[in-house]
């Protein structure tokens, strides 16, 4: 009885969760499948030729150096957010609340904003190389973009105040007590950061790394701006196909494999990592 | 200024889009009701609607109403879901080469009546789009070059030839667009190397032009998308040589800064929209009566001096001056992107292009 | 060898005044209590002998060597906190000998340790267990397993029974005790409850609004509290308003009484309280030499003892005797509370 009234509760969201994620997905499987068709572009079928296509070392590299690229910006992210959001849970309400302010602000910036603000922060013109060059550490000023650390600069720019909001949770219900217990007993506060902080909150860690790499996954405009043709992810792939060369069967299979190599880079570390420990 | 720098921008695709798809289907048309006639979003609308419709309807009595539309393929589908419908989302429009070739051969445009064209003659035969038994479907309506433009500051004497981009001096130093289908670099690539864009129809051929094409990678710094990050970088010198709209360049250099922009030897590219129309338009003696007023030399005219257009008729019938013709034109032979390529080796082209930029 | 100093020592959080000037001195091996209603300071204080606050002034030093400026981890401290705070991600052996695994010791030498303390606790066989699988007494034995793995010269526990339940609380205070006689270990432990207290404490400090009140063996601090806030924390007393009349009498309820303790810190016509424990009060029929009127308003007979509650000129007055000096009163009689001249003390009002 109240087990039936749970699952009619459920139903309204359901529906919903239904409408707006299951039928677009579902409508980009069955594209990704198509065929095509003289009169009307394609006409839905079941043929793997769009995966044929995918199935070449060019698209194949691709989608492994777009895997690898975000595992790199999320692992970076993390590195950077995660000291500065330890440090930020021991300052007062009131700083603690500014600072979130601030960070929750920066979300706001659009990564178009942001990868034409690291354009001019790399160009030869206005940009940081002018600072070397006045400290005498550069003969004359250079641009730095486009190359892959302009690309990676700007997106782990992009997932770091992600990474804060993400670990702050957790990091701020972390038990303080812990962190004293360590200290007694002989832990540094380096040792302790490493054999307590860390391992206590290692699921937040994790899954906030998965978080930033799902969502960096889908940058396009920063790898156009500030990289190289060889530093395109295969989302920038996506695109092209189906706002400029309007291939949206092939461009609905590219999208499927990088759902794929996504969903089973999630299963895997919630796999590999989740298990052992509680 | 800005929404002249964009206004090309592909960007603007979604906000056409979805203007357009709002823009009420013709069931019934009482007479005298305005036509819909599509333009580029953004710069492109807003100077139709400031300079042209108005003229229109002052000569003709019919009024007008301006619908944005995306440049790329994205309007195509939209006519062809509209054509299941039996309506058709405006009654005339601008279209680009490659989705207008697709949509003739799916038959989706309307043949239009020779008779009722009487300014048909000022066009070349270029721009006078005719399907496999000769019926007529397109019309040139606007169009603009791509030129070699430099940055003079560090390029004081500016190549003469597209064969610039082969040079081993401009070392990652050249920006060029980033696509196949609007950088028509194979095209560049034939009129330089192989005499002529004829070598491109044939897959082998385009195989062999892709070859030499590659050899420009270690020169090229930006695969640009965006026009804007180009102009930027090509205004500070920061990439002081590229492919670029000629009138745009026209324009930065007039507000001071260090852009040339010249026609190489080989010709400029010349990218251009035509006057299509869908099936199930209704008005057609109207939408005639549009195209022909387009294709007059006052009307080019007009283009040319406020859009910034080339004319698509022999200039010689305008009173445009040598200034205002040299800002938007060259009278060399210019090179003509060949549009039907890029449908019927679509994904070969794709493929080949992502792999070549990518090194 | 490790006495333990405290000197002078003060801490204040911006303008608030956690411990004020406190000095305290204890002997190596002795167990001390903190005692004190909750924000007295005495945690502060505990803490500050951790190394887990500075002390704003003054200074703490262990065995002749000054450990104000010593960081946490140099300190070589044994801690308890209220939450026990063991790592939820290490096992119970990994819990205990973590700080053994920080100085680099042996795989061996730290399995021995966790074995020999995990028999210490009486809880064997544990090592392998999770955290989360033990329950509250069982964590609070890890924790001080955990505490006293290097056998620290000084052990420190916060509210270490809190967490616990009535019946567990009263057998780990004996357990404790037992064990930190055992190990002959210089321990601070700090406690709201004064049972605690008085079943574990060789010295009580008894503190209230940042500072010590009181110092003393529990018997020292129940017989002779300093004033009415020590009084009123340790046991439960009988306080009657008097006026000191002579060298070592006050005038209460109408009647003179002799008073044999803590007299000399008054002088004749000082306001006082007059204080005396319930079990060395008596009722009888007939007033004694030393004796108050007041008439009886309830009476509780728990077997073991005998409790009456005596109202003596609008003052509640408890009496708790053992059946053998039952005066068979009723409820509502006028009766006399004899109040022997050693039972009685004054407290300053």
């Amino acid at each position: 009885m109240g087990g039936l009234a749970r699952y009619l509760t459920l139903v309204p969201s359901s529906v919903m969760i239904g409408a707006f994620f299951a039928v677009p997905f579902a409508l980009i499987l069955l594209t990704s499948v198509s065929t095509p068709d003289d009169a009307q572009d394609y006409i839905y079928a079941f043929d793997l030729q769009h995966f044929e296509r995918f199935a070449t070392w060019f698209y194949i590299e691709r989608a492994l150096f777009s895997a690898g690229l975000c595992a790199l910006i999320a692992v970076l992210s993390l590195l950077i957010a995660f000291p500065f959001t330890y440090m930020l849970t021991g300052f007062g309400p009131r700083a603690q609340n500014t600072w979130l302010i601030y960070i929750l602000a920066q979300l706001s910036l659009s990564e178009v904003l942001i990868a034409f603000s690291w354009q001019i922060l790399l160009s030869r013109t206005a940009g940081l190389a002018n600072i070397l060059v006045w400290f005498g550490l550069a003969e004359k000023s250079f641009s730095m973009a486009p190359s892959a650390g302009a690309v990676l600069a700007a997106l782990v720019y992009l997932a770091v105040p992600f990474s804060v909001l993400l670990l702050f949770p957790a990091l701020s219900r972390l038990d303080k007590s812990l962190i004293e217990a360590a200290r007694t007993l002989g832990g540094s506060p380096l040792r302790t950061f490493f054999t307590v902080v860390i391992p206590v909150t290692r699921p937040a860690i994790i899954s906030s790394g998965v978080t930033i790499f799902v969502l960096t996954l889908g940058a396009i405009i920063v790898p156009q701006v500030l990289g190289r043709p060889q530093h395109w992810t295969l989302s920038v792939l996506i695109t092209d196909q189906a706002i400029f060369n309007f291939n949206m069967p092939f461009a609905s299979a590219l999208a499927v494999v990088l759902l794929v190599l996504s969903a089973s880079v999630i299963f895997a570390v919630t796999k590999l990592t989740g298990g052992n420990k509680s | 200024m800005k929404s002249n720098l964009t206004r090309r921008r592909f960007m603007a695709t979604t906000a056409a889009a979805g203007a357009a798809a709002m823009a009420s289907p013709s069931i019934l048309r009482a007479a005298g009701a305005p036509i819909r006639v599509g333009t580029y979003g953004g710069f492109f609308e807003e100077s139709f609607k400031q300079f042209i419709f108005p003229e229109f309807t002052a000569a003709t009595g019919i009024e007008v109403q301006s619908i944005a539309v995306p440049t790329g393929e994205t309007w195509l589908v939209q006519i062809k879901n509209a054509a299941r419908a039996n309506t058709a989302p405006a009654d005339v429009s601008l279209m680009a080469g490659t989705p207008r070739s697709e949509g003739a051969s799916q038959g989706l445009f309307q043949t239009l009546d020779e008779s009722k064209l009487s300014n048909l003659g000022n066009l070349s035969d270029t721009f006078q789009d005719r399907n496999a038994d000769g019926g007529l479907f397109g019309v040139g309506g606007v169009s603009w070059y791509i030129t070699l433009c430099t940055n003079s500051d560090e390029i004081p004497e500016a190549p003469t030839s597209w064969a610039a981009l082969w040079d081993d001096q401009y070392a990652d130093q050249i920006g060029v667009l980033g696509l196949a289908t609007n950088s028509f670099l194979l095209e560049v690539t034939a009129a330089t190397h192989f005499g002529g864009t004829d070598i491109l129809s044939t897959k082998d051929g385009i195989a062999q032009v892709f070859e030499k094409l590659s050899e420009i990678v270690p020169n090229v710094r930006l695969w640009y998308k965006d026009e804007g990050a180009f102009q930027q970088a090509l205004q500070e010198g920061e990439i002081p040589m590229g492919q670029y709209y000629h009138d745009v360049a026209g324009l930065a250099a007039a507000e001071g800064f260090p852009v040339v922009s010249t026609f190489p030897k080989e010709g400029g590219i010349l990218d251009s929209g035509y006057w299509i129309v869908p099936q199930h338009v209704e008005p057609m003696d109207e939408v005639h009566e549009f195209i022909n007023f387009m294709s007059t030399p006052e009307t080019q005219a007009l283009l040319s001096r406020n859009v910034g257009t080339a004319p698509v008729i022999d200039p010689a019938l305008t009173d445009l001056s040598e200034d205002e013709l040299a800002a938007v034109s060259s009278a060399g032979a210019p090179i003509i992107p060949r549009y039907d390529i890029y449908k019927d080796h679509a994904d070969y082209i794709s493929d080949t292009w992502n792999k070549m930029i990518a090194g | 060898m490790s006495d333990l100093n405290i000197d002078g020592v003060s801490k204040h959080f911006g303008s608030v005044r956690a411990v004020e000037d406190v000095t305290l001195s204890f002997k190596s091996g002795e167990m001390v209590c903190f005692l004190g209603p909750s924000g007295c300071g005495k945690t502060t204080l505990l803490r500050m002998i951790a190394g887990l606050e500075e002390p704003t002034a003054g200074s703490i030093t262990l065995g002749g060597k000054d450990l104000t400026r010593v960081p946490v981890h140099e300190r070589g401290i044994g801690m308890v906190f209220q939450s026990f705070a063991l790592f939820p991600h290490l096992s119970v052996g990994e819990n205990i000998t973590y700080a053994m695994r920080i100085r680099g010791a042996s795989r061996s030498d730290c399995a021995a340790r966790a074995k020999e303390l995990l028999d210490m606790m009486r809880l064997p066989g544990v090592e392998d267990r999770r955290i989360s699988q033990l329950s509250g007494g069982q964590r609070q034995r890890v924790a001080i397993a955990r505490a006293l793995a290097l056998s620290p010269s000084v052990f420190l526990l916060d509210e270490p029974m809190s967490a616990l339940d009535a019946n567990l609380r009263e057998a780990m205070q004996i357990e404790l005790r037992k064990l930190q006689q055992e190990l002959g270990i210089t321990t601070v432990v700090v406690t709201h409850d004064q049972t605690e207290a008085m079943t574990m404490a060789d010295q009580i400090v008894v503190m209230g609004r940042a500072r010590v009140l009181q110092t003393g063996t529990p018997m020292e601090i129940y017989k002779t509290p300093v004033d009415r806030f020590v009084a009123g924390f340790i046991g439960t007393s009988n306080l009657l308003p008097a006026r000191m009349t002579g060298a070592d009498t006050v005038e209460t309820c109408g009647v003179t009484l002799r008073v044999g303790t803590n007299v000399d810190r008054h002088k004749p016509g000082d306001e006082v309280l007059l204080m005396t424990r319930p079990e060395e009060v008596f009722v009888g029929h007939k007033p004694t030499k030393n004796s108050v009127p007041g008439r009886v308003t309830f009476v509780r007979d728990i077997g073991a003892t005998i409790e009456i509650l005596l109202d003596c000129a609008g003052h509640e007055v408890v009496s708790v005797l053992t059946p053998k000096d039952w005066p068979e009163v009723e409820i509502g009689q006028q009766v006399h509370v004899d109040m022997p001249e050693a039972a009685c003390s004054v407290l300053a009002p």
